[in-house]
């Protein structure tokens, strides 16, 4: 996503690389912090949060294919806690730092990130599109409607608010497997002999 | 959620789902704060990180939870947080005591606010808006030491 040309110049100070690192990446760290279902002014803040530890954290950075697993856990932290927040609980300022990038700096440190990397989005879909409904119909309609709420999607879908929910969470655990099944079957060794899993 | 450590979790698979979608893109002001956070950008500077505040008798917990401690090897900085108004007051204290002449910035995205140490290593700023915020302290002849950004809402 950010190659070392770039991040050397970043590291150097140079505002125009650093503008290329954001716009390249903003939209995969807007993309985990509204998972959370934040409004857009708390997703905005928790976004926010997560540049500003970047920044604080720089001097620390040598590996330019980390810094997006990095952005996108620390997005996802942010974003869990502007959550809690909202739901009620009320510490003034939120609670401990997350781990400095030195230790979390990994490329694979969130196995989530595999999840999101713009050549997964196809095969992401793809298995979306094989679904049976509502499953089909609800995922499609969850990404192409972000700002709807769930008696909208519900109406659209047909279904009553109470089901929307539980619905979603079980499309999405459903998917979930699929893309597990998926994962495990393309690494696993050629079969052998019949009978194996479809 | 039941993520295992190749098993995404809710929110990662919504993410992806967004993304690939492409139906949801950050509004502009949001990446102009992205943009304009590199101007806040410290080079040299210490980290601070936040530490557990040990409990003073009588305080409740609910109490405690304003005041914030932030720590290096050598310089610890506690701040006492107040909402009033949808505003943010801070009272600080940096310790050990620091040679006359040390100052810190209150930084937030929009201001940053600047105060003399007194000499008993006292500070406050009021009128904070919500939101990060990072205290820097600026020695002689010493690297800044700079608190990790915290987020504060009254």
């Amino acid at each position: 996503m950010i190659d070392q040309h770039t991040l050397d110049a970043v590291l150097a100070g140079d505002q125009a690389a650093w503008d290329v690192t954001v716009k390249r990446l903003t939209p995969l760290v807007w993309s985990a912090v509204r998972a959370y279902g934040l409004s857009t002014a708390d997703a905005a803040d928790a976004v926010q949060g997560t540049w500003l530890r970047l920044v604080e954290s720089l001097h620390t950075v040598r590996d330019p294919a980390r810094i997006g697993a990095w952005l996108f856990t620390t997005a996802r932290r942010e974003a869990c806690l502007v959550r809690r927040r909202t739901r009620g609980e009320r510490p003034v300022a939120d609670p401990a730092d997350p781990p400095g990038p030195a230790e979390t700096w990994h490329p694979h440190a969130d196995p989530a990130l595999a999840v999101v990397v713009a050549d997964e989005g196809r095969r992401l879909w793809g298995v979306v599109e094989s679904m049976h409904e509502p499953c089909r119909s609800l995922l499609r309609l969850m990404a192409a409607a972000p700002e709807a709420g769930v008696l909208q999607l519900a109406g659209r879908l047909g279904m009553p608010p109470g089901s929307y929910g539980p619905t979603r969470a079980r499309c999405l655990n459903r998917l979930r497997s699929l893309l597990t099944a998926e994962e495990t079957a393309s690494a696993a060794p050629p079969p052998t002999g019949r009978g194996t899993a479809p | 959620m039941t993520a295992g450590p190749h098993r995404p979790d809710d929110e990662c698979l919504i993410a992806a789902l967004h993304l690939a979608a492409g139906r949801d893109p950050a509004p502009d002001h949001v990446a102009a704060a992205a943009r304009a956070a590199f101007s806040l950008r410290l080079p040299g500077a210490v980290t601070a990180r936040r530490a557990a505040v040990p409990a003073p008798s009588g305080v409740r917990a609910d109490d405690r939870a304003r005041l914030l401690r932030f720590g290096t090897g050598d310089l610890t900085v506690d701040l006492e947080v107040d909402a009033a108004d949808g505003l943010i007051d801070l009272a600080g204290q940096v310790s050990p005591c620091q040679e006359a002449g040390t100052w810190v910035e209150v930084r937030t995205p929009c201001l940053t606010e600047s105060r003399v140490l007194s000499a008993a290593g006292r500070f406050a700023v009021t009128g904070l808006p919500p939101g990060w915020f990072s205290v820097v302290c600026h020695r002689e002849d010493r690297p800044p030491v700079a608190t990790s950004w915290t987020r504060i809402r009254p």
